[in-house]
């Protein structure tokens, strides 16, 4: 019984290291109210060559928000690839409503991603 | 005596006060600009256009060659059709940075709707039978590249006066993607960016 539990809580250790590379983070705790990440999808497209991130969630609030998101892309030795959707970018979120995310890589080396969401100042 | 000490306190006070008006002259922070919006356009609106065209283009396959081999891209007219004093290559520039980064495209500078942006190519050719210069370093006939592709636009602005006195402008982004050898658009992208304020704010 012993041995069972530390292989399972070995094997949740190296789940969680496997989420730490790429990730979705929802920044000002006032929007993680409000929000919530439904489902996480990546893909790499066959035809370019190009990895895809679509990011759905879902808005509790009543009132419709702008928030804004940027990404950060990460090549397989881990290092950042530069490029224009590192600046923010408005995210229209209607009051109880759905939202999607959906973005390309800059490149094909891109790997990895870093996806914050955050409010509108 | 009086009148001496009154000029000089005056003086001294209003150049206190014109030096304390001088608007403070600082540095924008390009990554988190939280800066007033104008009717005119500025970066953000240019760094938001060329993004989405970017992203859309990308995710539209257009620019998918057989074999992960990359097309050749030349810049065709890109037209300004707004009261503004744009240069469009402040939209182009930055969608042909991050089409090469894709590793889709690469752009030729020996081809664009105004002849060639670098007229080095062509000039360099001109080389050949010059005894100065070594003929083995210089270009053969039938080596530089023609285009697959070409990318055109427009932006255009539209006023429109609201009914409260207030103004609206609307800027369109509008590019399309042609194959030479078709002439026919593969991809075609618009962005529209729209601004409301005084009826008096100048937007050229």
């Amino acid at each position: 019984m012993k041995i069972w539990s530390i292989v399972v809580l070995i094997g949740l250790l190296f789940s969680g290291c496997a989420d730490k590379t790429s990730y979705v983070k929802v920044v000002d705790p006032s929007v993680s109210r409000n929000i919530s990440i439904e489902n996480i999808l990546d893909r790499v497209n066959v035809e370019s060559h190009l990895k895809e991130l679509q990011v759905m969630g879902v808005s509790n609030s009543n009132e419709y928000m702008l928030l804004r998101y940027r990404v950060v892309w990460y090549d397989k030795d881990g290092f950042e690839i530069k490029a224009i959707g590192e600046n923010w970018i408005d995210l229209p979120v209607y009051k109880n409503a759905d939202f999607t995310i959906h973005i390309i890589a800059p490149s094909k080396n891109a790997t990895d991603y870093r996806l914050f969401i955050n409010k509108k100042d | 005596m009086k009148t001496v000490v009154k000029i000089t306190l005056s003086g001294l006070l209003t150049a206190g006060l014109m030096s304390g008006c001088a608007p403070k002259t600082e540095r924008i922070d390009m990554n988190n600009d939280n800066g007033a919006q104008v009717m005119g356009l500025d970066y953000r609106d240019f760094n938001e256009a060329a993004s989405k065209a970017v992203q859309s283009m990308l995710m539209s396959g257009a620019l998918d060659k057989k074999n992960g081999d990359r097309y050749i891209l030349a810049i065709s007219r890109v037209s300004n059709d707004t009261m503004q004093h744009i240069d469009t290559d402040q939209l182009i520039k930055k969608i042909r940075v991050e089409l090469l980064k894709s590793g889709k495209v690469v752009v030729t500078t020996a081809v664009g709707a105004n002849g060639a942006e670098d007229k080095m190519s062509m000039d360099a050719r001109k080389l050949r039978e010059n005894d100065e210069f070594n003929q083995n370093t210089v270009q053969k006939k039938g080596t530089l590249v023609a285009p697959d592709m070409s990318l055109s636009g427009k932006i255009l602005q539209r006023n429109v006066a609201m009914d409260d006195g207030k103004q609206q402008v609307e800027y369109y982004f509008m590019l399309s993607l042609t194959e030479i050898k078709t002439g026919l658009a593969w991809w075609e992208g618009e962005t529209v960016i729209g601004k409301r304020g005084s009826g008096k704010s100048v937007s050229w």
